[in-house]
């Protein structure tokens, strides 16, 4: 049953993680996502981490995925296919799809040789599953705080590091250029143009061009 | 487990000796912090400059002063005599992008407090990898030097190809990082443990081909990050549209990272890995300068030599798994490469981006004709790097050259080093071309606008010049120090 139960979510988890791949419109992408991560939660279950099952379905099921539906539904995208009137196939039958489908295969078979050739049955067998599951709290904040905490606190300045990389890529100048726009600015670059207090379609227009690709 | 447990436990772990060995972690995590405070008040952003250099110093003493304590954290950080040394190349080499990212940005300014911050969040994951003693410190080491640097190549965001470099980069880095974590999953179920030494031990067991299988796709990741054949070829693309003071750090201290690392994991991997790493290593020298030779642009010929580099420095790798007993001296001689390494390449692209100011001017080889005769010590630095790059004696890069093909020699890999030694013959030509265009070539008819002046560049270059020449006729210096 619990076996049955493993391969139904292992697959619904590939299946929704090809999906997310290959949607063309981002609220199936992140649905699937969705998907994909309810399934490893129940994998994670039957693994016996309960606790972990817990936090990926609130963490990852609920806040990460509230947080994606709420930038995609404000940034109002949709079926690009739609928006550009045009239908692209994802994937060209080119031969480079032909390579790279043949160097998965590859990695793939010898990955799967690798499985095989392992013998399982001298491999330790995991013991029934204790009543706590596999990951009672305090096993897990000692492990954490003593032999992974260097790996923790790293991860506290990696959070941080990525916070400050985001705003220098999708933040607007905060002090612009004063001939382009200057209507943004609180302080003019140069005292010598006075900040426009009226906004005007035309340096809108202009600022999006000058801002470039991505903001 | 009670409270008294949990109070032991971690009295246990936190002894002054695992302070010793975290403080150059903890310095540049404080310089972060205080960076970051920096920026929120206006009035205090003089004070950027003087708490970076600050920061990097204090590390600096921080990792001289503590030494080497030996593992802590149960053998997830392991600071040993290499772990000291690194980190401080690896300061050093933030030091070089730092100060040739003065005066460099000219349409980017409003971010340059945040440019000081992920510069300064780079060494700090860096050191963890170089530390690491179990795939998961690994993991977020490498991720801590990853995502800023993903950032700085697309600091530029206005130009195109700087947002290219950082998207390319960006990646094909997460797809070196879903290599190391499938290896590392395979790994764990292989053998039962994440920590090298565990792993090392559970290769006896019955998991011994899948634990292969995840050591191959580690390793895989790793040359991901060194730019070793064939997973060398978002080099040039990433290089070129950078700014240039990053690529100093993603050519110099990235690669002194992911190396220091493999260093560790190669006493994990069996010895008949050595002949393939070996062929890969001079597969990875002739696909860097068989791609140097025909560059027309100065930045991307220095990226294809990077490669052919990482290609040189991955033969004492194979050294070393080939003969464990030669882990002693293989260290020693890739701590050496890299040392000069940093200063030369360093030097060289410091040059460049001091040349180009923000990417505008003078990275074809044509538009350095003639420089000799323009700025007489400019060209004769570039020259002495150049040279070093290329192995002439006298200089850093000839003496580490020296230890690595002499720890392959001792290895037996005898016709990789021989195929190695003609590689870097060929390497010569087109360092030499660029030689030849500085001295005897007649200027070109448009002269580029003249220079500016800048004095943390000067610095700098003047540095990394003393560096390559005190490594190249002292080295004893350097060695003395390091073990």
């Amino acid at each position: 049953m619990a076996n049955l139960l493993f391969y139904l979510m292992a697959t619904l988890a590939t299946v929704c993680a090809i999906g997310v791949v290959v949607a063309r419109s981002p609220v199936v992408s992140v649905v699937s996502l969705l998907g994909s991560f309810a399934s490893l939660a129940i994998i994670y279950l039957l693994a016996g981490y309960q606790f972990l099952a817990a936090v990926q379905i609130l963490v990852y099921g609920g806040a990460v995925m509230v947080l994606f539906l709420f930038t995609i539904m404000l940034l109002n995208l949709g079926d690009p296919a739609v928006i550009h009137g045009e239908s692209e196939p994802l994937f060209h039958h080119s031969r480079r799809t032909l390579l790279g489908l043949g160097v998965a295969a590859a990695v793939g078979a010898a990955g799967l040789i690798a499985i095989l050739r392992v013998a399982w049955s001298a491999m330790p067998q995991p013991a029934e599953l204790p009543e706590g599951g596999l990951d009672p709290l305090d096993q897990l904040a000692a492990s954490m705080f003593t032999h992974y905490s260097l790996a923790f606190e790293a991860a506290s300045v990696l959070l941080l590091a990525t916070a400050v990389g985001v705003l220098v890529l999708a933040k607007r100048n905060r002090r612009p250029t004063a001939e382009v726009f200057p209507r943004e600015s609180q302080q003019p670059a140069t005292p010598s143009s006075p900040p426009t207090s009226t906004p005007s379609a035309g340096a809108q227009g202009q600022e999006v061009a000058e801002e470039g690709v991505l903001s | 487990m009670t409270t008294q447990e949990i109070a032991g436990l971690i009295d246990q772990t936190y002894s002054p000796q695992t302070w010793a060995g975290l403080a150059p972690l903890l310095t540049l995590a404080g310089g972060i912090l205080l960076l970051l405070f920096v920026e929120l008040f206006e009035r205090l952003h003089p004070l950027r400059a003087p708490l970076f250099l600050a920061s990097l110093i204090g590390t600096f003493l921080a990792h001289k002063y503590a030494g080497a304590v030996g593992p802590i954290l149960g053998g997830s950080y392991i600071v040993d005599g290499a772990t000291v040394a690194w980190g401080q190349l690896f300061l050093a080499s933030t030091m070089l992008a730092w100060f040739f990212a003065r005066q460099y940005y000219r349409t980017s300014l409003a971010f340059l407090g945040e440019h000081d911050i992920l510069l300064l969040t780079a060494p700090l994951g860096m050191t963890v990898m170089a530390g690491a003693g179990d795939l998961v410190t690994f993991f977020v080491g490498l991720e801590l030097l990853s995502i800023p640097l993903y950032c700085l190549a697309a600091f530029r965001r206005r130009r195109n190809d700087s947002v290219e470099a950082g998207l390319k980069y960006f990646i094909l880095g997460a797809f070196g990082v879903a290599l190391l974590l499938y290896g590392a999953a395979l790994t764990y179920v292989g053998t039962g443990h994440l920590d090298l030494a565990g792993i090392a031990a559970g290769l006896e067991g019955p998991g011994r081909p899948l634990a292969f299988a995840g050591l191959a796709l580690i390793a895989g990741s790793l040359f991901f990050k060194l730019s070793i054949f064939p997973f060398h070829l978002w080099v040039p693309d990433v290089y070129q549209g950078s700014p240039t003071p990053i690529t100093v750090l993603m050519a110099t201290g990235t690669k002194a990272a992911a190396l220091a690392f493999l260093m560790r994991f190669a006493a994990v991997l069996p010895g008949s890995s050595a002949n393939l790493i070996a062929l890969l290593a001079v597969l990875t020298m002739a696909a860097g300068n068989l791609g140097a030779l025909v560059q027309k642009d100065l930045k991307r010929m220095l990226a294809y030599s990077g490669i052919a580099h990482a290609g040189t420095v991955l033969l004492a790798v194979a050294g070393t798994v080939a003969a464990p007993a030669l882990a002693g001296d293989a260290i020693q001689a890739v701590l050496f490469y890299m040392a000069a390494y940093i200063f030369t390449a360093g030097g060289a692209f410091g040059i460049l981006a001091w040349l180009e100011a923000d990417g505008d001017l003078f990275t074809r080889i044509d538009s350095l004709r003639g420089l000799a005769r323009r700025r007489p010590w400019l060209a004769a630095t570039l020259s002495l790097f150049l040279l070093s790059l290329g192995g002439i004696p006298a200089t850093g890069g000839f003496l580490g050259k020296w230890l690595v093909f002499s720890v392959s020699t001792r290895a037996d890999l005898i016709t990789m080093t021989i195929l190695g030694v003609l590689l870097s013959v060929v390497a010569l030509g087109y360092y030499l071309r660029v030689i030849v265009a500085m001295y005897m070539e007649p200027e070109p008819a448009e002269l580029a606008p003249p220079m500016t002046e800048r004095a943390w560049a000067t610095f700098g270059t003047s540095l990394c010049a003393w560096m390559v020449l005190i490594l190249g006729v002292l080295p004893g210096w350097f060695l003395g120090r390091v073990f």
